[in-house]
């Protein structure tokens, strides 16, 4: 019984993880129907800003979320600008070639500057703690990632379904040239989704600094993780999103534990295949 | 065309001609051994490949120049033969095997590479070693360990590291000592490694070592290799709760490895590993007193160094740590010192001669004061049977040697310090 509420728990708070990384993407696959293959290098450089201040400026994982959530929002809004903007329109794989070829330039900047090597924060406010919850060991740190998920999710869908802003970018993913004939300044919101979609990867990337270690590389499995997420979920779905994260999350735990560990990536992709040959447009996708 | 464009014509032809073949003579001239370098440069086991090729640049640096103050053979004169230099060519194989291939070719086909130096992770010896096998040419191996790659009979293929099977009898030897001397009571293994060529091989390795001493398998953990967490994994060996876990996790895997048995607050009595993210000095600062009290099989260690390998230190601070900004470590030492060996072979066949080269590796002993033995000689199928390595176990960044008992400088610490009383 122990195992299993360990295993429960370490799926909901990887998946919680899951969802915020994946937020960012849906929200820009769902509104401009771009895929951001950068997404995991925008985790990377979030990491790092977070990592860096922590090591020079001595600033905590726990406040160097909201510089590397502001540095996201602005790298993610320079991209759309200077490359989204330009490759829009052109063809249908410019875009997704155009961010490639980012995520290419990001990571070997980061590996020449940084060099590859494995960067852990230590002496953080949260490091090496835990909660005991019926046999079960929680980590504080992993638990706040998840806790800062789920608030930064519903706030994300609060603003999308209260408020103006959020009307007028759901307006724009429905058709643009209607939102322009309404007024609405659709190459603004563009920048705008871009840029929040960079925070709210930007704001996990500087949470995970506290109990993760960054490298070059640490984006590669997590932006796969979070197209498997964004699809199963259904495109620009932040609810889709966050439910599809949990069940990959819980996918991944109990497969590799009940299992075999090493088959919980197999387990994860198996399940994303069978909603996609079964369901197209993902569970919670229109 | 005029005679006045015809004549600028012709003029420009002949000082094309000229430079061409003043170049081609100009090249001609240039004594140079090209050697290609074919490591991890990038991917996950990006750090251990950047080491062992800056290794292998320290070790160009002492063949090329005149080092009179280094102890090594061929350190004293400036370059080899009758003046030739070593000319690194550098390839980056990504710890992928389809590219270790293809970059294996590359720089024996296009390259014209003598011999290539590499490749640290196994999974990407094998192919790349093979390429070298059906081509004739040398392929020298430094820190690879599984000990598949020396039971090919492979004629081209030299390797200086010991296998995970001499290391995996050196653990339990061990352990039998612990279980001897120190009534340790060590009864069950877990194991724990990334599911590639090197991992599995030396978890099978260990587990022929561990049934040959009767101890009782509990836990066999296989993990994908840059994962995004490792917590069932972890979860799966504190279940199983194995007195002791032999560990082969690279780099960035290693350090999430021990930081989530911390998270879940639990730790086998004693971990051992295998060449792995434990050997790399720069993982351990990361892990600061968290990397404590782990063990591993090393060649090489600053404390041992400056015991039994003098000449080491000598090295590494002269050429290594200007380029790395570190000490060497066990790995990527072992590639620098199959350059040397290289460049004694090449010495002693008085030429570029590969299949003289091959014969004086095959058949010769090489002094070598930068391996822990002081020797290397190759036996059919290339394995160095002078490798030797020492269990040794970390303590405030340091690695203390703790078995065999002839190289002890530190009692070993057993049980690991509970991560709460650290």
């Amino acid at each position: 019984m122990d195992n299993f509420l360990q295993v429960l728990l370490d799926g909901v708070l990887n998946g919680l993880v899951y969802a915020l990384v994946a937020a960012g993407l849906s929200l820009i696959w769902g509104v401009m129907d771009v895929i951001n293959f950068a997404h995991g290098e925008f985790l990377m450089v979030g990491m790092y800003v977070s990592y860096w201040l922590g090591f020079i400026l001595k600033i905590d994982p726990l406040f160097s979320w909201v510089a590397a959530g502001l540095f996201l929002f602005i790298l993610g809004a320079v991209t759309y600008k200077i490359i989204i903007r330009n490759s829009l329109g052109k063809s249908g794989m410019a875009p997704l070639l155009a961010t490639f070829g980012l995520s290419m330039v990001l990571k070997n900047f980061c590996m020449n500057r940084f060099t590859p090597n494995f960067r852990l924060l230590s002496g953080t406010i949260l490091e090496g703690k835990t909660l005991s919850f019926g046999g079960a060991i929680i980590s504080v740190p992993q638990l706040v990632t998840a806790l800062f998920a789920l608030v930064v999710l519903s706030l994300l869908y609060w603003m999308l379904k209260k408020t103006r802003l959020g009307w007028a970018i759901q307006a724009t993913a429905m058709d643009k040239e209607a939102a322009e004939l309404m007024g609405i300044k659709t190459e603004n919101i563009f920048l705008l989704v871009f840029g929040i979609g960079g925070a709210c990867v930007g704001i996990t990337g500087g949470l995970m600094t506290s109990y993760l270690a960054v490298y070059p590389e640490v984006g590669g499995l997590f932006s796969l993780i979070a197209f498997v997420v964004v699809a199963l979920g259904g495109f620009g779905s932040i609810p889709g999103a966050l439910l599809a994260a949990l069940l990959i999350g819980l996918v991944e735990s109990f497969s590799g534990f009940y299992i075999a560990a090493v088959v919980k990536y197999v387990a994860v992709f198996a399940v994303y295949l069978a909603v996609i040959l079964l369901r197209p447009r993902g569970l919670f996708g229109w | 065309m005029s005679m006045v464009s015809r004549k600028r014509t012709l003029f420009v032809a002949l000082c094309v001609l000229c430079t061409v073949l003043f170049a081609g003579s100009a090249f001609a001239e240039e004594k140079i051994i090209k050697i290609g370098t074919l490591f991890p440069l990038t991917g996950p086991s990006a750090v251990s490949g950047q080491n062992c090729l800056n290794s292998v640049l320290a070790a160009a640096e002492v063949i090329n120049n005149a080092n009179p103050d280094l102890n090594i053979p061929l350190a004293e004169k400036a370059g080899l033969l009758d003046g030739y230099k070593v000319v690194i060519v550098k390839a980056d194989h990504q710890g992928k095997p389809d590219v270790a291939k293809s970059e294996a070719e590359r720089l024996y086909n296009q390259e014209g590479v003598f011999a290539i130096i590499g490749s640290y992770n196994s999974s990407a010896t094998k192919p790349a070693s093979a390429v070298a096998e059906r081509a004739k040419k040398l392929f020298l191996c430094g820190a690879s360990s599984s000990a598949a790659l020396t039971e090919r009979d492979f004629k081209y293929f030299f390797r200086h590291a010991p296998t995970d099977a001499i290391e995996s009898k050196e653990f339990t030897d061990y352990i039998e000592y612990l279980n001897k001397e120190k009534n340790a009571g060590i009864k069950t293994i877990g194991l724990f490694y990334e599911n590639t060529e090197f991992g599995k091989h030396a978890a099978d390795e260990g587990k022929k070592a561990a049934k040959e001493i009767g101890l009782e398998v509990v836990a066999d953990v296989p993990f994908n290799n840059a994962a995004t967490n490792l917590s069932s994994e972890v979860q799966t060996l504190k279940a199983a709760n194995p007195d002791v876990v032999f560990g082969a996790a690279l780099g960035a895997d290693y350090s999430l490895w021990v930081r989530t048995m911390k998270q879940v607050n639990w730790l086998p009595k004693m971990a051992v590993n295998y060449c792995t993210g434990y050997q790399n000095p720069a993982v351990q600062k990361e892990l600061a007193g968290d990397g404590d009290y782990f063990m591993g099989g090393m060649s090489f260690s600053p404390e041992l160094a400056q015991k039994f390998m003098p000449e080491a230190i000598k090295v590494q601070e002269k050429y290594y740590r200007p380029l790395a900004n570190q000490e060497f470590d066990s790995d990527s030492l072992q590639e620098g010192v199959m350059l040397l060996i290289l460049a004694q072979a090449i010495e002693k066949a008085g030429g570029l001669d590969t299949e003289k080269v091959r014969e004086i590796l095959a058949t010769e002993t090489f002094v070598s004061p930068l391996s822990l033995s002081g020797e290397v000689a190759f036996e059919p199928g290339g394995q160095n049977v002078k490798a030797l390595s020492v269990i040794t176990q970390m303590k405030d960044l340091k690695y203390n040697t703790i078995y065999p008992t002839k190289y002890q400088d530190s009692e070993p610490m057993y049980p690991m310090a509970p991560w709460d009383k650290r």
